[in-house]
């Protein structure tokens, strides 16, 4: 009963679009432009604020990672710049070795470089770790402000501190990191406010979606985020991310034989070090990383699965029409300079070697499920997972807009091969988190008793969605226009205008939406003048620093609901205080 | 290191001042014990039994040193603050934007609409980043006019052009706006989304699709002309795709919020919808915000619902979903034999390229990135510190402060000692610097030269020990002395030139001298080598024994004074357990066990503070040493740096010559102190004692 309520209110969200679509006709007659577009122009006749001059008051955005950085000015779709903060930019000013082929202990060939271990070997290259205890936060200030002010007078070409700044951030974020981050910011230059944007949120706009499952395969983490309605509702994380993978391919190249010299290193591969260099590496990863499509299943299960997915578009078309080509890639192999000696030689590998670390890595493979902690699981479970956690509709809302962003992203295959892995997984549990061989038996007596709706009811929903699947989209909105006279009506106001133009809504499918990225999402926003929730101004910062927010949200009364989205309702509110919102 | 031993490196005094937290503010006035453990400075922290922060030994090899050591000539010099300038503690101002290509100059309106890139015919290479040429294919002479063919860009140095991407242009001049027609018409999505970016803003605003419907959002009926042909192109590069969602976003949010809240007014409002119809007016008090409309009330009723944003739905707003085989198709790429390693893109090639960019055949020419002239002042003062020229083509400077003028340049060189009588230095082979053998003493020079028209006096120390594994000693022998004045260009010039001029003239005797003094007081070169290249004279300075307490050769405006190192021994992985370590490795693996626990207890011991606090320092400190003997020699640990604190005072008077000065009147003291660090050289791995 319960979750049948749910399902309505689900449909209500879900047509609140369509009543809202058949409202974008009224604008149809002449009328006076809103208040906030006119503010974006700089007069009537330049109408676009892209054309108009680089004004004071445009706001540079940053978005911020543990490894990249990138910056731009708003309104523009796409980054000016992408920064890293390696250890190559935190030289001494005047320290040209990067530049020295020779003589460079780096590249010189002739030294056998040690085995590393793999967390020193890429803790380097990142800006900064969750994990404070060992950080040297006075270094991350520095490194801050180098890659800032490097990033002003190289990339930006504007006078640092006179615009507002936009920073796109992860939704956590430590807080003496946070206070290290905005104190450096706001003491070195006189910046009027900084605002905070969440990275998912961003990447859900950037895609044009208000609702959205946010899979960001970043660097020490993969945070799966379900945004609704523009709100963060549940997160989940795993450590399964680049830095495991760049670690795990770094590992597998130094076990190269002639990576070492002949020397085979002996030890277990999930311990050893890694000799080879991160940037080679990295290289290599960027280059010829691939995700495996799924794994055909078995003959014994093929009739089963065929039964039970979902998704017949991924699971038939896939394994019938690649199964010739994968196997025919899989036997090629691929020239990479040798991991010893990138500079002369090169060593042949087979192209599957490339999908190894991927498979190992990221969906676990070879891993039994009891092994797994809960900070590890492999990225399909942790996304179904995170859709087992939102609500009925909210789930059905977002599992039809998956978002990829992150490096991981990147990896060619990956998206799909999650998308099919979950599919697969739904296909087995449905959406019930209770697992285990007595719920099994006792389902199967259930089953058998045939008593009731609640036996079938799962099953009802099955079938409901895979009737979903194949139809068409308009049919769907049609059986939802059946159930809801209102909707209905409405529509038939407006059946005409609508009708043609706009393809419903979908729901209920798994499906990728291709993101812009969080970046061009807080360009969007910004550029829409949309405030964000967090805007930390100047004066306020610099009396109190983060202790100066206001953590009583009661105040803040009909901003509540808001909260977590990183953007702020309008003009209203009091901005005396300030909130650091869901960083709080 | 990159530079060339020996060599030395400033450490700015502001990086002793920490970034103030506000917030720290508000706490209870905290012991600085524990403000330092709230930032753990560094993985190597010199002993922090004294805890004023001032009183530490500053550690050229910490991670932060890095960022705050500068060459002396990188330097600037306030004169109001009285202070060392770094690049960190200076506020910089754009004087003028040009391109280092061409060297034009763009002006600033322009900046941006050309994306901060040359707007001309200046590109750089994809592949390898050098410049790219303007080039025909076919350069044919037809009666009295060259017929010129298309015109490609390509790179002298990779041997890449256009051609490769199968572009040619009709004109060898405005290149971009060639290039970006090129690329915008193009189907390849990932191609055109480059230059479209930084071109769209080129085109006039009545062009670009968001300009028109933003403000007057077209009838639902009529499909939007400027949308279709994206339609029916496919998918939408990522730059049509932002302009789209702008538009679509624009669209949205001016429906919303003029259009009546409740539906029925579709009805009738459609007339009304004026600024003046009064649902409108309601609808400013129902709805208390614009966005907070966007969230839709949920506990309303129905019936004043406030409309709701809708999602974007079809590609012309800017939605996409991928393909089903984009990336079967990518890796079936990556895989074929015709790509391989130098098919894929690298990293640093796909930087500044459209984000699906992968294989080289997609990357696209980059116009070259301006670059800018940029004033400089001092962060706390607000004075102009440097004023370049505004012509890009010139490299003078109105105003330039460099901190070399004001503080003593750093020169040091190695004390070889005699190896036969007559040989000069200049031929001997000296000492390899890369090799400095450990436990060796070796002597050096330390030259100070003043550039002041004032005498400064100078207070050096250093550590006994260098800070890190590698444990060095040093001993200045004499840190403590005077450099005289410099003296006016003009008075060294004349003075140089009458010495020249006739030895046989009156001032011979102490004339050879003054030459070589300004000969040295000026440039950079070691001014010590240059009197000892002189010939005569001073060959009796072989002779000489460096002595604790005496300076061992001064000029008119430079002193030189002896510096004795014992490099340490490296912590080599193979055979060599150094004394040093064979002390401490039964303390540390003692330790190793109660070293976890001990750190957990100065963990709670600095919260709390229970235990006393030197347990847990002394803990931590085993653990480090512990930490430390197992590492492995990290890169650059090798190297020989010497910390050396050094503190001039002066007596300043009121000189009208300089510009800039406040005129002080009487003889003020000045004092300056700073860090420094000296690169004597690397510490032979192969000697081991």
């Amino acid at each position: 009963m319960a979750s049948t309520s749910f399902t309505n209110s689900g449909y209500d969200d879900n047509k609140r679009p369509f009543s809202m679509s058949s409202l974008r006709g009224t604008p149809s007659s002449p009328h006076t432009p809103q208040h906030h577009l006119r503010s974006n122009n700089s007069s009537f006749a330049s109408t676009t604020s892209s054309t108009s001059f680089r004004g004071e008051e445009d706001a540079i955005i940053f978005e911020l990672g543990a490894r990249w950085l990138r910056a731009g000015f708003e309104g523009e779709s796409a980054p000016m710049c992408m920064v890293s903060c390696g250890p190559e930019e935190c030289r001494r000013v005047g320290d040209y070795r990067g530049w020295l082929k020779t003589n460079n202990p780096d590249t010189d060939p002739a030294q056998s470089r040690p085995l590393v271990n793999p967390e020193d070997w890429a803790s380097a290259y990142e800006l900064w770790k969750m994990d404070l205890r060992e950080a040297d936060l006075g270094l991350v200030e520095d490194k801050i402000e180098r890659v800032f002010r490097e990033t002003y007078n190289k990339y930006l070409l504007t006078d640092a501190g006179t615009s507002r700044l936009v920073l796109v951030l992860p939704a956590i974020m430590p807080h003496p990191l946070l206070s290290a981050m905005l104190s450096t910011l706001f003491s070195r230059w006189r910046f009027p406010s900084i605002t905070l944007l969440t990275s998912a949120t961003m990447a859900a706009t950037a895609a044009g979606v208000r609702s959205a499952l946010v899979v960001d395969i970043g660097w020490a983490e993969t945070v799966v985020t379900g945004v609704y309605e523009y709100r963060e509702i549940a997160i989940k994380r795993s450590t399964r991310a680049m830095k495991a993978l760049l670690q795990e391919t770094g590992r597998m190249l130094t076990s190269i034989p002639t990576a070492r010299r002949g020397v085979v290193s002996q030890s277990a591969p999930g311990d050893s070090g890694i000799s080879v260099r991160f940037e080679f590496c990295e290289e290599v990863a960027s280059r010829f990383l691939w995700c495996r499509p799924r794994e055909s299943p078995s003959s014994a299960d093929l009739q089963q699965q065929q039964q039970q997915e979902p998704q017949p578009n991924d699971s038939e078309t896939e394994p019938t029409t690649q199964h010739s080509p994968l196997s025919s890639l899989l036997q090629r192999t691929v020239e990479i300079p040798s991991p010893s000696n990138p500079g002369s030689t090169y060593i042949n590998l087979p192209f599957s070697t490339f999908s190894e670390p991927v498979e190992s890595v990221l969906f676990a493979a070879g891993t039994a499920d009891c092994e797994l902690d809960d900070e590890e699981k492999p990225l399909p479970l942790l996304i179904y997972n995170a859709l087992l956690t939102l609500p009925p509709d909210a789930r059905g809302t977002c599992m039809s807009r998956i978002i990829f962003t992150g490096g991981g992203a990147n990896i060619p295959g990956i998206r799909q091969r999650i998308l099919a892995d979950v599919a697969a997984l739904v296909a087995e549990h449905g959406w019930s988190p209770v697992r285990g061989k007595v719920i099994e038996q006792q389902r199967r007596k259930l089953a058998n008793l045939r008593i009731s709706p609640s036996s079938r009811a799962p099953k009802q929903q099955q079938q409901q969605q895979q009737q979903q699947i194949p139809e068409d989209p308009p049919k769907t909105s049609d059986e939802e226009d059946l159930k809801d006279p209102i909707e209905q009506k409405i529509r038939r106001n407006n059946r005409d205008r609508d009708r043609d133009a706009l393809p419903p809504s979908v729901q209920g499918v798994l499906r990728e939406v291709e993101s812009l990225g969080p970046w061009a999402g807080a360009s969007l926003t910004t550029n829409l003048k949309i405030r964000g929730l967090v805007e930390i101004e100047r004066e306020k910062y610099l009396q109190h620093g983060l202790a100066g927010a206001t953590r009583d949200f009661e105040t803040h009364g009909h901003h509540v609901p808001d909260r977590r989205s990183g953007l702020r309702a309008g003009g209203g509110g009091d901005r005396s205080s300030w909130t650091l919102a869901g960083w709080g | 290191m990159s530079r060339p031993f020996p060599y030395a490196y400033i450490s700015c005094p502001c990086a002793n001042t920490p970034v103030p937290d506000p917030s720290k503010k508000r706490r209870s006035r905290e012991s600085p014990q524990k403000a330092s453990s709230h930032h753990p400075d560094q993985p190597k922290p010199p002993p922090r039994f004294d805890d004023s922060e001032d009183e530490q030994t500053f550690d050229p090899r910490a991670p932060r040193s890095n960022l705050s050591l500068y060459p002396p000539e990188h330097l600037l010099y306030c004169e109001d603050c009285h202070q060392i300038k770094c690049p960190r503690c200076i506020t910089e101002e754009i004087v003028c934007w040009y391109c280092p290509n061409c060297l034009f100059e763009t002006p600033s309106s322009m900046v941006k609409s050309e994306g901060n890139r040359c707007a001309r015919n200046c590109f750089n290479c994809p592949a390898c980043t050098a410049p790219l040429a303007v080039n025909t294919l076919e350069n044919v002479v037809r009666g009295g006019t060259s017929q010129q063919g298309p015109w490609v860009l390509s790179c002298g140095y990779c041997m890449w052009s256009t051609l490769d991407i199968g572009i040619k242009f009709d004109k060898p001049t405005n290149i971009r706006t060639q290039l970006a027609k090129l690329t915008a018409t193009d189907t390849n999505p990932s191609r055109s989304r480059q230059m479209s970016r930084t071109f769209a803003d080129l085109k006039s605003p009545l062009s670009t699709f968001s300009s028109i419907d933003e403000q007057f959002p077209p009838a639902p009926g009529e499909a939007r002309p400027d949308d279709s042909p994206d339609q029916s192109n496919g998918p939408l590069s990522p730059d049509a795709r932002f302009h789209a969602l702008k538009s679509f976003y624009k669209t949205q949010i001016s429906a919303t919020s003029s259009s009546p809240s409740d539906p029925l007014g579709v009805d009738f409002g459609a007339g009304f919808s004026s600024p003046g119809a009064l649902n409108r007016i309601m609808s400013l008090y129902t709805s208390s915000s614009r966005l907070s409309s966007l969230y839709g009330g949920a506990s309303k009723k129905p019936k004043t619902k406030p409309p709701v944003m809708r999602e974007a739905l079809t590609a012309s707003e800017g939605f996409k979903t991928p393909a089903a085989d984009a990336e079967a198709v990518l890796i079936q790429r990556m895989a074929a034999d015709e790509c391989g390693w130098d098919g894929l893109a690298s990293l640093e090639q796909r930087v500044f390229q459209s984000p699906d960019a992968r294989f080289v055949e997609e990357l696209l020419p980059l116009a070259t990135l301006l670059r800018t002239k940029r004033a400089k002042r001092c962060k706390s003062c607000k004075h102009i510190l440097v004023k370049p020229e505004q012509k890009p083509q010139s490299t003078r400077f109105r105003i330039r402060l460099i901190a070399l003028s004001y503080i003593p340049l750093p020169t040091l060189r190695p004390l070889v000692p005699p190896p036969a009588a007559g040989v000069t230095s200049g031929s001997a082979p000296g000492m390899n610097l890369d090799a400095l053998p450990p436990l060796r003493p070796t002597q050096l020079l330390l030259t100070l030269k003043n550039h002041m028209f004032d005498p400064v006096r100078i207070t050096l120390a250093t550590p006994s020990v260098t800070p890190g594994r590698v444990a060095s000693k040093v001993t200045i022998l004499c840190p403590q002395f005077d450099i005289g004045a410099n003296s006016d260009v003009w008075d060294e010039a004349l003075q140089g030139n009458t010495t020249a001029a006739g030895a046989a003239a009156a001032g011979g005797g102490t004339g050879s001298n003054a030459t070589a003094d300004q000969r040295s007081s000026r440039s950079g070169a070691a001014p010590a080598t240059a009197t000892t290249a002189a010939p005569g004279g001073h060959l009796g300075m072989f002779e000489k024994v460096a002595e604790a307490g005496k300076v061992w050769d001064k000029g008119r405006n430079w002193t030189t004074v002896v510096l004795e190192v014992v490099p340490g021994t490296l912590p080599s992985g193979s055979s060599g357990v150094t004394l040093q370590s064979r002390d401490q490795a039964p303390r540390t693996t003692h330790s190793k066990t109660t070293g976890n626990d001990s750190d957990s207890d100065s963990d709670t011991s600095s919260f709390g503070g229970q235990a006393p606090d030197w347990t847990g320092q002394a803990a931590e400190m085993q653990q480090q040493q512990q930490q430390q003997q197992q590492q492995q020699l990290q890169p650059d640990e090798d190297v020989l740096e010497i910390p050396v604190f050094v503190r001039m005072e002066w007596d300043s008077e009121n000189q009208i010559d300089r510009p800039g000065v406040s005129a002080a009147g009487e003889m003020v003291k000045r004092e300056l102190a700073y860090w420094m660090v000296l690169g004597v050289g690397r510490i032979d791995p192969s000697v081991l004692s």
